[in-house]
């Protein structure tokens, strides 16, 4: 079509066979004529116009032997070129090789772009052979001749010099008897023909080796990804790499799932059945790691926090454990609550309705972020001033763990351990998940269903929800009361105004209960 | 010693390489008789005798004390020219170059007016300290220089062949000087610098000059030998690829060219033609006294400082960075020869 265009613009009028060898001759000999006028500017014409004239009979010799030299220039032009296509070709035999389990196709197109590599190679060089003239200006600038022999190639035409022609003719005749034209331009092997050996040899053993065996990259490559070295190096990363995923999903969904509804959440308990045999195993470390926390639990005042505060005042330890039993137990049968619920919703969607481990990750992720108020409120023993004011608790399972968390391996604790393992295995308090602990404490203290969530009124808890946010973050540490924490944490307290009205029922509950208990 | 080119100026049929030959001997005892006088310097040596032959005119640029005055004497003597100096000072008239029309006295007792010549009739001018004259003194020597000729009171006088100018111009003292044009800088054939001798030179300088006599300089060729010697190189043939470099070379100096960068950044006008013919016919004549037929590269590279650093203008960027006439051609001539090779 571009042609078409051209030639049309060349011949104005209809296009044809005719029209279109006119224009293209028009234009070759327009090339031609600009050619001839300005033989200056194309050394090769200007060299091949020398080449065409005839030349003086004294100068045959002289010619003879740039004739000879030429064919060597060229032979080693050749040779260069194609030693180094033929290199090019090795590196990709190579590469094959060592890649692809089928070679016979590749095998045939190499071949195939060596031939037409070769062809073109030697078209190419042919097209731009050196000229008589310019042959005898590499011979001079070899010989050091300080261009006499282009000079005299350049005169050559005259058949009869005289004066001045004819000297330098002499002149550049008799250097020439003392040298050995043909010495300065050897056929020799290109530079690169060792480099080319090596790399027959390095593709004969490749195919020698591919004969019974699989591509050796493949197979390194595999070797490699199984070894525990690449794994240590690797896994840190996929680890990291997760749990940056699941803060961004974590950002990215708290707001509307801070207003989100139970059953929704019910919906996602169901696709987690993967991350609760993870949460076991963390909830078994978590218990590990508390059973060496309370074992000081007396001595240590801190640990008497790390019990549920209950209300205002200063309450003994007993006091404190009774309370803590009582809330686990509802804890606890909320949570079982939760996972049968959970359970029957998995069972009904069938084996079809099991999504992937990563979507089940995100989903639990969000189920976890959507009930952070509970966990949040998990940690508040933790961060809990020493001097014991104990503030209302939210009806979450986890802080009667600590006081019986040595048989029933609540999670909860200071440490991150801890801390994980309570976001996995505490979130049956008020959602539809639960632990193992938790279903065991279900059936060992029976307690009629809680609502999942109360009513965080108090500035303290939202004060202390801010708090549970650091600790997510992997920052344990003990609860710092200052002006930001509680500027952050009235910030925060207003996604809790949206607590279900179960929750609020379940803490008054407790409180009863704890104000029976204590009269 | 026979010579092909006689005394008297004719060829005597001699085959022309034979008077190359005669051409190259000479002027090796040109430089052999100068050497007597001027100690070292033979990059300035050469350049004059390039030029004496190739029918141009020097511009010596060097400081005070260097020999170039005694250069030009000497070279007088050597070639049996006529020779006059005139001592350019601020207030020469051209009148005092060119000479004027005066009133004469014939036999018969009549009076006319007739021309005066100046000193500028002679063969070799000494032109001391060009730039202390004013630009109006400077210009009388244009026509000199160029056409051979002088023109008073409508009437042309033509100078005697050969007419050789060389001018000499310090480059430190340059209160009270008036820089030459650049119409009368391109007629100059070659700038070339003097230098400061070496120790070895120096020593020498001082054992010529203090003790005995001083040394007595002989002639060996006359104006005739040196005008035929002038029609000699200009047989001598060159090669196109050659040719090409000169033009590729002069064309690169001009800041037009937008192949070259350092031309377009810093010069502000490039070498004229002349340039280009400067550098063959000086060409020619190196290849001779070199004992060639031929122009070669290595004569266009030798030649091209003396035939272009003067024929080039740098602009404010130029002397702002500290950069020469010299190093620029250098750079522009490796660039012109990497992308011939």
């Amino acid at each position: 079509m571009l042609l078409r265009e051209k030639i049309k613009s060349l011949v104005p009028g209809q296009f044809s066979g005719r029209g279109c060898f006119s224009a293209l001759r028009n234009k070759w000999l327009q090339i031609c004529s600009e050619v001839r006028t300005q033989p200056h500017a194309n050394k090769f014409v200007l060299a091949r116009t020398f080449d065409q004239r005839a030349c003086s009979p004294e100068l045959h010799g002289l010619i003879e032997t740039l004739k000879t030299i030429r064919k060597r220039i060229l032979a080693n032009t050749l040779l260069r070129g194609w030693t180094r296509w033929f290199v090019w070709m090795l590196v990709g035999l190579i590469a094959v090789a060592t890649v692809s389990a089928k070679l016979a196709g590749a095998l045939l197109f190499i071949a195939g772009m060596a031939a037409i590599g070769a062809a073109a190679i030697l078209v190419w060089t042919w097209r731009n052979r050196p000229s008589n003239y310019e042959t005898a200006r590499r011979l001079d600038a070899a010989a050091g001749m300080q261009d006499r022999l282009p000079t005299a190639v350049y005169l050559c035409g005259v058949e009869h010099p005289d004066g001045m022609i004819d000297e330098q003719r002499k002149d550049t005749l008799a250097r020439l008897k003392k040298l050995d034209p043909r010495g300065f331009f050897p056929v020799q092997l290109p530079g690169n023909m060792k480099r080319a050996s090596v790399l027959v040899l390095v593709v004969a053993g490749l195919f020698a080796y591919r004969v019974h065996h699989r591509p050796p990259l493949l197979s390194l490559l595999q070797t490699t990804a199984r070894s525990q070295l690449v794994q240590s190096i690797f896994s840190p990363i996929v680890h990291a790499m997760e749990k940056d995923l699941q803060r961004t999903m974590a950002l990215v969904n708290m707001k509307p799932n801070a207003t989100g509804d139970e059953t929704r959440r019910a919906d996602a308990a169901s696709n987690t059945e993967d991350l609760w045999k993870a949460n076991d195993d963390k909830g078994a470390d978590a218990q590990e790691q508390k059973d060496s926390a309370d074992a000081g639990a007396g001595d240590q005042p801190q640990d008497s926090l790390q019990a549920p505060g209950s209300q205002e005042g200063t309450p003994t330890g007993e006091a404190r454990q009774q309370d803590s039993n009582s809330q686990s137990q509802q804890g606890k049968s909320g949570s079982e609550n939760a996972d049968s619920k959970s359970q029957q919703q998995s069972e009904q969607q069938g084996p079809e309705g099991r999504q992937s481990l990563g979507q089940s990750l995100m989903q639990a992720l969000k189920n976890m972020m959507s009930n952070s108020p509970s966990q949040q409120s998990n940690n508040r023993a933790n961060q809990q001033p020493p001097n014991g004011q104990g503030t209302p608790q939210s009806g979450n399972s986890q802080q009667p763990g600590a006081t019986e968390s040595d048989k029933r391996g609540d999670s909860r604790g200071n440490s991150d351990a801890k801390q994980k393992a309570t976001q996995t295995a505490s979130e049956g308090a008020g959602s539809q998940q639960g632990s193992k602990e938790l279903r065991k404490d279900q059936e060992t203290h029976p307690v009629n269903a809680v609502p999942d969530r109360v009513a965080l009124e108090a500035s303290g808890f939202k004060e202390q929800t801010r708090m549970k946010i650091a600790t997510e973050t992997g920052t344990a540490q003990l609860a710092v009361r200052d002006q930001s924490s509680r500027q952050d944490a009235v910030i925060n307290g207003a996604e809790q105004e949206n607590i279900p009205a179960r929750y609020r029922f379940y803490v008054q509950r407790y409180f009863e209960h704890a104000d029976n208990g204590k009269h | 010693m026979t010579s092909s080119v006689g005394t008297e100026g004719q060829t005597g049929g001699q085959p022309l390489g034979q008077q190359a030959e005669f051409l190259s001997e000479k002027m090796s005892e040109v430089r052999l008789e100068i050497s007597k006088a001027i100690v070292g310097q033979t990059e300035v040596v050469d350049g004059v005798l390039i030029a004496l032959l190739a029918g141009g005119h020097v511009l010596l640029e060097g400081a005070p004390g260097l020999g170039k005055t005694m250069l030009v004497r000497t070279l007088a003597q050597a070639v049996a020219l006529k020779y006059s100096r005139i001592q350019f000072t601020p207030d020469l008239m051209p009148a005092d170059v060119i000479g004027t029309s005066v009133v004469q006295e014939n036999g018969d007792g009549r009076k006319s007016l007739g021309f005066q010549p100046g000193p500028i009739f002679t063969n070799l001018l000494l032109a001391d300290e060009i730039n202390r004259a004013t630009p109006k003194t400077q210009s009388a020597l244009l026509e000199a220089m160029q056409e051979k000729q002088v023109t008073v009171a409508h009437t042309s006088h033509l100078l005697e062949e050969p007419f050789f100018v060389m001018a000499t111009q310090n480059p430190l003292e340059m209160e009270g000087t008036y820089p030459l044009p650049e119409a009368q800088l391109d007629r100059f054939l070659f700038k070339l610098r003097v230098p400061y001798p070496g120790r070895e030179d120096l020593h020498d300088i001082l054992d010529r000059t203090t003790q005995g006599n001083p040394a007595v300089v002989s002639p060996v060729v006359n104006g005739t030998q040196i005008l035929e010697m002038r029609k000699i190189v200009r047989t001598v043939p060159v090669a196109p690829h050659v040719q090409e470099h000169v033009v590729k070379l002069t064309m690169a100096t001009h800041p037009e060219n937008r192949e070259n960068l350092l031309a377009s950044k810093y010069i502000r006008y490039g070498s004229s033609p002349r340039g280009a013919q400067t550098l063959i016919l000086g060409g020619k004549v190196r290849a001779l006294l070199d004992g060639r037929y031929n122009v070669s590269m290595e004569d266009i590279g030798a030649l091209m400082l003396p035939a272009l650093r003067h024929r080039i203008i740098l602009n404010f960027e130029a002397q702002a960075d500290g950069r020469t006439p010299d190093d620029l051609l250098e750079e522009i001539a490796g660039k012109v020869c990497a992308k011939q090779k």
